[in-house]
């Protein structure tokens, strides 16, 4: 699978930088993350519980820093394995600054998914990742404010709490996602056609049925 | 006279007990202290193994025991092939990579076995699946057909250097001589499309080890119990007759089932052995995917040569074939291919080669059409783009070129599947054009009623083309008929049967001879303590093979029982009649000896018997024909395709069909009605997709989708005719892929006829509404 995008920060690009190096941040980002320790200054290590339409399943990954020049890029190697499948990649992380106050990550990745995961999965596969970046931006765009105020506010930034997506937003963001990618296909505009239609068709029927009686 | 009943739609000797839920299938064997099997897959699609680690796993109350290949030691061994390289081909080559039940050092496919857990529960055993850790050096992963075999490939055998797995090329005539004379040349890149068996239940083994008495019994769903036994023997050390082979009932064959040396068949029954318990493993949907085989991908090179007035002077077709990770199959089905490319008309010249290529995917052996259909696709396709480029009516184009029926027997110079050139047994292929030309009313739909439909802005379009279906081919098969002591009688073989009627079909040829009502006889198929010799059940060859050895078998104990009641009933053989289930005198009826007593009589206990006496109204019979049978026919249909959502409905259907004399014509109809569906879905609506890393990623129903009654067209109209093969005295021929593999040549040429004005160009054999969308947009700006 590749992916590819940007997101735009609102935030100086050392704080995004700094912010991304935290565990803690990164773990909050994730949803299902259980937990991300830093082994080493360029290592982490983690337990995921993935869902992906009807596979689910506790994952062990690493995730490895490499070449990182900070603040401006970073390479990610990450590797899972777990009972559903595995995930194996890299990706690039550029960090851009857009002014004094605002940063642009641009990032590309190209995973390869194996297993449940891409055997039954892969349909949700497209839908579910999608699902997670924009959870994971939308947390982190929160956790780095939060770290900003604390800065701004003379505290420490081991101080401010996370939060992380909870379960019922991920899901909603997933359904979202998912109709999104049916809207698109020749199929799925079938389906919008027809729902309407059956739903007419069953309401008149009803009314008949009524009238007739 | 011994009424004949061959060619008689009489109702099922089988569907009573299928119907009424009272047929065991392997999954209902049971056995006390029976444990259970479950395989751990690979995920990854191509690597090295650095390790299994099974220890967790084992520690899981209910675990019995675990296995790898490592801990098969000296048992482990690859393969033997089950198809013999193709050596009778001058300058063939052919790298044999038989297949490895169990991955050792290397992973080839994602779904290759590398460990199996044998547990007190099937639940238990797929738990534990999840407690063993593969750890792998991942490799680049092979899929391409054409990059496979392009210098600096990852390579899936690397002591090959290649991944070429085959090489043959055949040639009649010169192509390249017609070519050069010929008015107009077209050249075409077409691919067919992979798709799955997908019968309705799953592979399963059991086994059971008796100790005492030194036999193993073994239910196997497979399509060729003997080949399955005689590899069990061979790997285990055992006599042949110390293993029984049984086919329970079987839900759906279509081919990948008569695959042996496989997991289920080396490992089940020495797990057995070694534990002295029943063991039962039965393959779940998901690996059925991806691990059981599959085919049809195929990339063509292909090339047509004709003169102006549409006289085909060649045709030149270089393909890809994709063989999976090994080729225990050998090369069954691209020269299938290559066969049936040119079975229906006259090309003087034909150059064909076939390139076999090694991937990182499931094995690749036959599907129901086994390579015909890809060749039928292809030559149509060719006529097709030849029609229009020519401005030529289709049929026209095809009725100027079919071979004509004087010209059977026919040799076509090519060797076929069975290492024997391809020689054309019967045929009358006009005829068959004729009858669904004149059945869809072509002349007035082309000229009147599309002309029409156009105008008020529909697409309807209109689609016809030929095929043969190559049938019946060798070695041999067997069977024994045997009269029993109530009268009723035994007809056993050890084929296979998934479906195809057999226990109704075979006792309508054996009652033909012997005077008994076909529900008096009981066919056993499959159980190789009844039955020793055969091969199994594929190429559509049961009917033709089996159907005349028992015919043959039923004449042997015809004559045997006509001797005896002779000499029973003190008159000359020529004035009895065997009827009723008895031998009368055919002028004094009431002067009779039932079949029953005959038996008896054919058992004498006391006394004795005169020299070369050979006891019981029993006899076996082996038929081998010299070469296959061909069947052929005409399929038309019209396609109503709604042009802004791209979704076709297949408006009407009328398939011409010839597979000589049928023995029971709704069995027949049955056979031709399954193997449309097929066909259909294979055409819009099923197809095997691997992603760019090897994974499988159709691997259920939701993904891999099968054509559903509303997708089928509202009729289907079956027009017979009979040209009986002159191999056998029946005059069968098979009839099992007829229907599957005619539809997607005449399914484009109807999309392409339907959306005429965007002149698409469709080179895949399968589609769906997305993709025909895209076909469209991609014409419209072109």
């Amino acid at each position: 699978m590749k992916i590819e995008g940007e997101h735009l920060f609102n935030g100086p690009r050392q704080d995004v930088w700094d912010m991304i190096q935290d565990p803690v941040v990164l773990a909050s980002a994730v949803p299902g993350m259980d937990k991300l320790d830093k082994v080493s200054e360029t290592e982490y290590q983690g337990k995921m519980n993935i869902r992906i339409g009807p596979v689910s399943g506790a994952f062990d990954g690493k995730l490895t820093m490499q070449n990182p020049v900070p603040p401006e890029s970073t390479t990610l190697l990450v590797e899972g394995k777990g009972a559903p499948g595995f995930v194996k990649g890299a990706g690039n992380a550029q960090f851009i600054e857009q002014g004094p106050e605002q940063t642009v990550l641009k990032y590309d990745a190209d995973l390869s998914i194996g297993g449940t995961l891409a055997s039954v999965g892969q349909r949700m596969i497209d839908s579910v990742a999608k699902s997670m970046m924009r959870t994971a931006f939308e947390t982190l765009d929160a956790a780095l404010a939060a770290r900003l105020a604390a800065k701004a506010a003379g505290k420490a930034t081991e101080e401010v709490e996370y939060k992380q997506a909870s379960e019922s937003d991920y899901a909603k963001a997933v359904a979202k996602d998912a109709m999104g990618g049916l809207t698109s296909s020749a199929e799925g505009k079938l389906v919008i056609y027809i729902i309407p239609m059956i739903v007419v068709v069953i309401v008149l029927a009803v009314l008949l049925s009524r009238c007739s009686g | 006279m011994t009424e004949s009943l061959i060619s008689k739609s009489i109702k099922r000797n089988e569907d009573p007990r299928l119907l009424t839920g009272n047929s065991t299938f392997i999954d209902d064997i049971e056995f006390p202290g029976m444990l259970h099997v479950a395989i751990k897959r690979s995920d990854y699609a191509h690597g090295v193994i650095k390790s299994i680690d099974t220890s967790e796993a084992k520690k899981i109350p209910g675990v019995v025991a675990i296995y790898t290949a490592e801990d098969l030691g000296d048992y482990w061994k690859a393969g033997p092939l089950q198809v013999p390289p193709p050596t009778a081909i001058p300058g063939a080559i052919f790298h044999a990579r038989p297949l490895e039940c169990i991955a050792k050092n290397k992973i080839r496919f994602s779904g290759e076995p590398i460990a199996v857990v044998v547990a007190e529960s099937r639940y238990i055993a797929e738990d534990a699946l999840d407690y063993i850790y593969l750890d792998v050096e991942m490799l680049d992963y092979v899929g391409d057909l054409e990059k496979a075999v392009e210098p600096g490939s990852a390579l899936v055998h690397e002591d090959l250097g290649s991944n070429l797995a085959a090489d043959v090329v055949q040639e009649v005539g010169n192509y390249e001589k017609a070519a050069a004379e010929a008015d107009v040349v077209i050249k075409k890149r077409i691919v067919t499309t992979h798709v799955a068996g997908g019968a309705i239940e799953n592979r399963g083994f059991v086994a059971q080890w008796d100790d005492n008495m030194k036999i193993l019994n073994c239910w196997a769903t497979t399509q060729g119990p003997i080949p399955m036994r005689n590899s069990i023997a061979r790997y285990l050390g055992l006599m042949e007759n110390q293993i029984r082979m049984i086919n329970p009932s079987i839900g759906g064959g279509f081919g990948p089932k008569i695959m042996s040396s496989q997991i289920d068949d080396v490992i089940i029954p020495w797990i057995a052995m070694k534990l002295k318990k029943p063991i039962k493993w039965f393959e779940d949907r998901r690996e059925n995917f991806l691990g059981t085989t599959s085919e049809r991908d195929q990339v063509h090179y292909a090339e047509i040569a004709l003169k102006n007035d549409g006289t085909i002077l060649g045709v030149k077709d270089v393909f890809y074939h994709n063989t999976g990770a090994y080729d225990p199959y050998g090369m069954t089905i691209p020269l299938n291919t290559q066969t049936h490319v040119i079975s229906n008309y006259k090309v003087p010249n034909y150059y064909t080669e076939i390139k076999m290529v090694f991937t990182n995917q499931m094995v690749v052996t036959p599907v129901r059409g086994a390579g015909r259909s890809h060749g039928i696709f292809v030559m149509e396709r060719l006529l097709d783009a030849a029609a229009k480029k020519l401005g030529m009516d289709p049929v026209e184009l095809r009725r100027k070129n079919l071979l004509p029926p004087e010209a059977f027997p026919f040799k076509t110079g090519v060797t076929g599947q069975d290492f024997v050139e391809n020689i054309l047994d019967s045929g009358n292929y006009p005829m068959a054009l004729e009858k669904t030309v004149q059945a869809l009313e072509y002349d007035k739909f082309k000229k009147e009623i599309q002309p029409k439909l156009r105008a008020e802005g529909k697409h309807k379009g209109i689609g016809i083309i030929m095929f043969t279906e190559g049938t019946a081919v060798g070695p041999y098969e067997g069977a024994k008929v045997m009269v029993g002591v109530t009268g009723k009688v035994n007809v056993v073989c050890a084929y296979s049967n998934q479906g195809q009627g057999h226990y109704t079909t075979l006792a309508q040829i054996c009652a033909s001879q012997l005077g008994v009502k076909v529900t008096d006889i009981n066919v056993v198929i499959g159980d190789t303590g009844q039955f020793q010799w055969g091969v199994g059940a594929f190429a559509s060859r049961g009917i033709t093979l089996v159907g005349t050895a028992v015919h043959q078998a039923s004449l042997k104990v015809r004559e045997k029982a006509l001797e005896l009641g002779s000499k029973l009933l003190n008159t000359p053989k020529e004035e009895l009649e065997l009827e009723d289930g008895c031998i009368r005198i055919a002028d004094l009826p009431e002067k009779s000896i039932s079949l029953g007593e005959l038996a008896m009589k054919a058992n004498p206990t006391r006394g004795t018997v005169e020299e070369g006496m050979e006891p019981g109204l029993e006899a076996a019979a082996y038929y081998g024909p010299p070469h296959g049978a061909t069947g052929f026919g005409c399929l038309g249909m019209i396609i109503d395709v709604d042009a802004e959502t791209c979704k076709p409905k297949i408006e009407r259907l009328v398939l011409t069909d010839d597979c000589g004399t049928p023995i029971n014509p709704m069995i027949v109809d049955g056979q031709l009605h399954g193997g449309l569906q097929m066909g259909i879905g294979e055409s819009f609506y099923e197809k095997l997709v691997y992603d760019e890393y090897g994974q499988m990623v159709t691997a259920s129903y939701m993904d891999y989708l099968f054509p559903q009654a509303s997708d089928m067209p509202a009729k289907m109209e079956i027009k017979h005719s009979v040209t009986p093969s002159p191999l056998n005295p029946l005059g069968v021929k098979g009839i099992g892929e007829a229907g599957a593999i005619c539809v997607p040549a005449c399914f484009m040429q109807a999309l392409e006829d339907a959306l005429y004005e965007n002149d698409l160009d469709i080179v895949e054999s399968s589609l769906n509404p997305s993709m025909l969308f895209h076909y469209v947009q991609k014409a419209k700006s072109a």
